[in-house]
């Protein structure tokens, strides 16, 4: 065996502090920290009469509004139904893009065919569509579920183009020449490779399709979470407006956290998944 | 080598589509409707003559959940609509831009919105009717359930002094700004020289004391919340308009009116009787609030009750067509026949 060169990295660290690995706990309890800082300052600020108490309660006040609100039945009703708001529309974003944008990523015709107009109708915020909606569904569910639907959508159908374009040349080819059929490619070479694209794209629209649920409720009226703050705020009741509105910040990152536990088992195959773990 | 992952994921992922399909179909035919039902009438109910009608008429009232609306959950509450053979439920919306679509469009049978908006609509042609009241100033100038409110040390303290200010009102060229201008007309000063700022309620008490607004129009519970802000109350824009100015009413379409006359009728009565019996007991205005609001109970006892009229004033949607031609958000008095 002949020595290793000189050029090669040498194999004993260099003297000096070693890098100390965080492990995942201590990040879980610094992110508590720092969230209970927030939450610290915000209670002084009202306290010490910096903001007004009137407008901005002690973050003790709200959460007794909150553990109030625990016990009514109606909250936990409007909470069921913007849950349901966001994941109904939310499955149905999810589908439609990536069944769309499988058909329109596949067919080389298609995608030039839609790519300006796709380019021209995802900017348009779909709170500019609430006039629209409300003309045709009023302050029915429908209404939330269109907006949750249009925002989600332009969300998922642009990540799954770019999964579908992201395939690799040499496996399509393969794929040609062993003569698979149109399904049987999209099951075996271009899934895999859109999936980690997919997982993405469901962690953003899970995102934008509860901000769109909570603000369809907010500003049309549709029953929930939102038009319990919307009520809570015209009845003059502050403690409870931000109590909903905590509320509402739990559910996201109750959203959150799901995205990433439906990611990481859908992906614990691929590499940005697999060397996560120390 | 891991030869059936594949197959494994796709079994997985296929079957949470399927699970997920069978959630939407499950979801999308169930009612999403969560209103505040009365009783389901299973036998055939009379009305106020006595006569036998064929069985409860179903209607949804499209109503924003302010003090205004309380005699409505109160009649429900006594069963005056249960009697008149009504099966009424009321939908929450959040502004009157929701309400008048969805009358329009057959979602409610009967809304609830401000005069001067339902006269735009009359004149765009929409279709609408009026059925009834819905509120009215209670005409005492310091004590009325709607007002202009200002900082102590502004130096507004009467109409006058609004010229120049910046005035903040919940809605732009309606029935808020209408009101001021005559108020301010009334009292010598040039309501021209206001510049009106468009805040939600809540929204109006913060920004006045804060001096980001030098005055707001608002109404309860605002006015009360204002009261704990220290601002001063300088007299309400509705009585000081017309001391029986009808600020809203009830209305339908003209559809729902011609092909269910009877309903509407027997919507009416009950109304009227709701609305002698909220003026009767203005405690039991108060306890209903506590349904339909998150007003906390010490704003509950401390809000200034409107009056209910039980006749539509004719005068008043003359006069509110009048001031908004005036205000040049409306080109000619329509036909408001509809509205009287």
């Amino acid at each position: 065996m002949s020595s290793s060169p000189p050029t090669l990295a040498p194999t004993r660290r260099a003297a000096g502090p070693r890098p100390r690995r965080r492990g995942r706990r201590t990040d879980a309890w610094l992110g508590v920290a720092g969230v209970f800082i927030v939450l610290a300052g915000s209670e002084l600020l009202s306290r010490t009469g910096i903001v007004n108490p009137d407008f901005l309660p002690p973050v003790t006040e709200m959460y007794a509004s909150l553990f109030g609100l625990l016990g009514e039945a109606d909250f936990w009703e409007s909470l069921w139904l913007t849950v349901r708001g966001w994941a109904i529309g939310l499955a149905a974003a999810m589908a439609l893009g990536i069944v769309v944008g499988f058909v329109i990523g596949s067919i080389p015709f298609l995608r030039a065919f839609t790519n300006s107009t796709i380019e021209f109708l995802r900017p348009i915020p779909s709170v500019a569509l609430i006039p629209l909606v409300v003309l045709l569904f009023g302050t029915q569910p429908q209404s939330a579920f269109l907006l949750v639907l249009y925002a989600a959508f332009w969300q998922v159908l642009v990540q799954v183009l770019y999964g579908v374009a992201d395939v690799d040349p040499v496996a399509r080819d393969t794929a040609r020449s062993y003569r698979f059929g149109p399904l049987r490619v999209a099951r075996s070479v271009i899934y895999p490779t859109a999936l980690p694209y997919i997982m993405t794209a469901f962690r953003l629209a899970a995102a934008v399709a509860l901000i769109l649920e909570i603000t369809a409720e907010l500003v049309i009226g549709v029953p929930g979470l939102g038009r319990d703050i919307g009520i809570a705020q015209s009845s003059g009741n502050v403690p409870e407006t931000y109590a909903l509105v905590i509320v509402v910040g739990l559910i996201g990152v109750g959203v959150n956290m799901f995205a990433r536990l439906v990611e990481r088992k859908a992906l614990w195959w691929h590499p940005s998944v697999r060397s996560e773990t120390p | 080598m891991q030869t059936t992952s594949t197959t494994g994921r796709l079994r997985a992922v296929l079957g949470t589509a399927a699970a997920l399909s069978v959630l939407v179909l499950a979801a999308c035919s169930s009612d999403g409707s969560d209103t505040e039902a009365s009783d389901e009438m299973s036998e055939p109910a009379t009305d106020s003559t006595g006569d036998e009608m064929m069985e409860a008429v179903d209607i949804t009232v499209g109503v924003i959940p302010i003090l205004d609306v309380a005699p409505l959950y109160l009649g429900i509450q006594e069963g005056f609509f249960e009697e008149e053979g009504l099966n009424l439920t009321t939908e929450l919306a959040q502004g009157g831009a929701a309400i008048v679509p969805g009358v329009q469009s057959g979602q409610f049978e009967f809304g609830f919105s401000n005069t001067t908006s339902l006269i735009l609509a009359v004149s765009n042609d929409l279709g609408i009717q009026a059925v009834g009241p819905g509120v009215s100033t209670t005409g005492d100038a310091s004590a009325d359930f709607g007002g202009i409110v200002t900082a102590a040390d502004s130096g507004i303290t009467g109409p006058a002094d609004l010229e120049g200010k910046k005035v903040a009102v919940n809605t732009l060229n309606n029935i808020n700004t209408s009101t001021i201008n005559k108020m301010v007309e009334d009292a010598g000063g040039d309501p021209s020289t206001i510049t009106y700022v468009e805040l939600a309620f809540p929204d109006i008490v913060p920004a006045v004391a804060s001096g980001d607004v030098d005055a707001g129009q608002v109404v309860e519970p605002f006015l009360t919340v204002a009261a704990g802000q220290d601002l001063v109350n300088i007299g309400s824009n509705y009585a000081a308009t017309d001391p029986s100015l009808m600020i809203a009413e009830y209305f339908t379409s003209d559809d729902y009116a011609a092909e269910n006359p009877d309903a509407v009728a027997a919507f009416q009565a009950a109304l009227q009787r709701s609305f002698e019996y909220a003026t009767e007991n203005p405690d039991a205005v108060r306890a209903v609030l506590a349904e339909y609001t998150s007003m906390d109970e010490a704003t509950q006892a401390a809000v200034t009750l409107p009056a209910w009229p039980t006749e539509i004033d004719s005068n008043t949607v003359d006069l509110l067509a009048e001031l908004a031609v005036n205000d040049g958000f409306l080109t000619e008095v329509p036909d408001l026949s509809a509205l009287k």
